[in-house]
């Protein structure tokens, strides 16, 4: 267990981070949060910046940003991640990314399960066409909300595994203040179970039902788990002891940046996470390129 | 001639045939239904048809009585002028019939959402194999059941749409022994909405929710009724009434042959059905063609 096992898979094989978003001047960043706004029904939801910032320290802001692109890439290069999963065309943003710099992003498209075969079509073209290698779902923000295990997200998983492609979705109870009843690890179970080629990536951590998570990933081999959202020195110790034991292809890194961790304080914290030396390679790197086919 | 008459020379589809059996195969065929059963009158086998209690008359073959069933089957249907039917590919005698009377035979498939993936491919390897007319479910059938609106059911519709077939079903109290709840025609509502381009046509007479299956059927365009296991007198006043007033191009003609009426039986009591003039062609043919996609063509 050392940081020196960090620094060598860092530098020979690099960093995916599976979870990243391109700076935005402040009010535009708050904004983006609306969809979050419209179901909430607390008063703190309705006047914070970022809904869920009563839980983070330090979340990165901008009152101007020149070159939301160049910016990032300047970020990403500072801490050796030499690729990231973004979002497609949500925003100018992605679209010059992945133009620019196709070598160094990896494009997920968004599904909204509510909309049905139009969803699923959506999906089919941005793969087919467009060149997306994942796709991202967070039921519990949209509305209305769409649990794991609902009926609509079933056509969804069906394409996903026509396609050959990782779904991440989210896990455990939310930050902002939604309910958590869509994302509940344990609705996990049945989608594994009905479609065991379907590869699922969970996001946001999982918690506090982790050692289910655990349980999960141990069960169900396309079942993955990935770090996004948590500062590491929050990883959870429950996954940390699964990567270091059972678990060492199953958890993937996710930053969180720019919603809510800058990635100086990641990668100020990551080196002291103790993973085995053999964990950190397939953390870093393989287990990501391996669902993305980097 | 009457309506019914110049509409029947035109030419007559029926939209779910099976192919005639020996009684020892037509048995076998039940144990799917033997096996979810618990009563003892049909697990034991003393109903030789697990819905024999309902029908009179059901068509029987003695081992020695059976030909070639495609032949008998034709020949069936051009004794009483049936011109188009959708049949089961799923096995050697349905395929031999498609492919050698490509005419008059089209293919169907059998649909068990409980094998997740495996039954969503089967729907595109057949659709790769054959011209795919229909993709049919008995949901109190399936063992274990699984309900209209069950989640494993949405990727079989998604299928479906993509691949452009119609997906029929039965509806309504089975007559096996089974449990009526996974196809109770009030789950079709929510179906039919999520899926508002789910081609949805409805087997075996959704009785007794006949008055909610007319409003369904009024209220989603891609979602009909077709009379598969009624013998003419028994169709419901429901659907003849709809059928005369807004729904005509919505119920479509479907026997029960072997399974459960003569095709005798059918044209005898079938001129008896109150439909008015216009209804008749629609219901004969024209619907089934339009909806199933075949050939449409006016034999008259």
């Amino acid at each position: 267990m050392s940081s020196e096992a960090f620094e060598k898979a860092r530098a020979d094989l690099g960093v995916i981070d599976t979870m990243i978003g391109f700076p935005a001047p402040r009010e535009e960043q708050a904004k983006h949060y609306d969809f979050i706004r419209r179901q909430t029904h607390d008063a703190d939801s309705q006047e914070w910046e970022f809904p869920a910032q009563y839980m983070f320290k330090g979340v990165p802001h901008y009152d101007k940003v020149d070159d939301p692109v160049e910016m990032l890439l300047a970020k990403m290069n500072q801490h050796g991640i030499t690729r990231a999963l973004t979002g497609m065309a949500v925003d100018g943003n992605a679209k010059i990314a992945l133009e620019r710099h196709p070598d160094r992003f990896i494009a997920s498209t968004n599904t909204d399960p509510n909309q049905g075969m139009d969803a699923v079509r959506k999906l089919e073209q941005d793969v087919r066409v467009h060149g997306a290698r994942a796709v991202n779902c967070w039921g519990t923000g949209l509305i209305p909300q769409v649990p794991l295990n609902d009926k609509k997200m079933y056509p969804i998983y069906a394409k996903c595994i026509e396609l050959d492609i990782p779904i991440f979705v989210y896990a455990g109870v939310p930050g902002p203040r939604i309910r958590f009843a869509p994302q509940e690890v344990a609705l996990l179970d049945e989608v594994c179970w009905f479609f065991p080629e379907l590869k699922i990536v969970t996001r946001h951590g999982g918690e506090p039902w982790s050692e289910l998570m655990v349980k999960l990933l141990l069960k169900w081999p396309n079942l993955h788990y990935s770090t996004s959202a948590f500062a590491p020195k929050h990883y959870n110790k429950d996954i940390i002891h699964f990567a270091n034991t059972r678990g060492a292809d199953k958890v993937i890194y996710a930053g969180y940046y720019p919603m809510g961790l800058d990635i100086d304080r990641i990668f100020a914290e990551l080196p002291h996470v103790p993973f085995r030396d053999h964990v950190w390679p397939k953390f870093l790197y393989e287990n990501a390129a391996r669902l993305l086919k980097v | 001639m009457t309506a019914y008459e110049t509409a029947r020379a035109g030419g007559v589809v029926d939209t779910a045939v099976g192919f005639p059996k020996s009684r020892e195969d037509m048995f076998e065929f039940y144990e799917f239904i033997r096996k979810g059963s618990h009563d003892a009158a049909t697990t034991a086998g003393e109903l030789e048809f697990p819905a024999g209690y309902m029908f009179k008359n059901v068509p029987k073959w003695e081992s020695d009585e059976m030909g070639d069933p495609v032949e008998m089957l034709f020949l069936e249907h051009q004794r009483h002028g049936i011109t188009q039917a959708i049949v089961g590919v799923e096995d050697e005698v349905g395929r031999r019939a498609v492919r050698d009377l490509p005419d008059h035979f089209f293919a169907s498939i059998g649909i068990d959402p409980n094998e997740g993936m495996d039954a969503v491919r089967k729907i595109d390897r057949y659709a790769n194999e054959f011209d795919l007319k229909a993709v049919g479910a008995f949901p109190s059938g399936l063992y274990p059941q699984v309900a209209l609106n069950d989640k494993m059911f949405y990727p079989i519709y998604a299928k479906c749409i993509e691949v452009g077939v119609a997906f029929c079903s039965t509806a309504g109290v089975p007559g096996p022994r089974l449990q009526f709840a996974p196809q109770e025609v009030a789950l079709i509502d929510e179906v039919c909405w999520f899926f508002p381009e789910l081609v949805f046509v409805t087997r075996h007479g959704c009785e007794p929710w006949t008055a909610l299956a007319a409003k369904l059927l009024l209220k989603w365009p891609n979602l009909y009724y077709s009379t598969t296991a009624f013998a003419p007198k028994y169709y419901p006043a429901d659907i003849i009434n709809f059928a005369n007033t807004r729904g005509a191009d919505k119920v479509i003609f479907s026997g029960y042959f072997p399974a459960g009426l003569t095709y005798e039986r059918i044209f005898n009591e079938l001129p008896g059905v109150p439909f008015r003039d216009h209804v008749w062609q629609k219901f004969l043919r024209e619907n089934a063609q339009r909806v199933f996609k075949l050939p449409a063509e006016d034999l008259s």
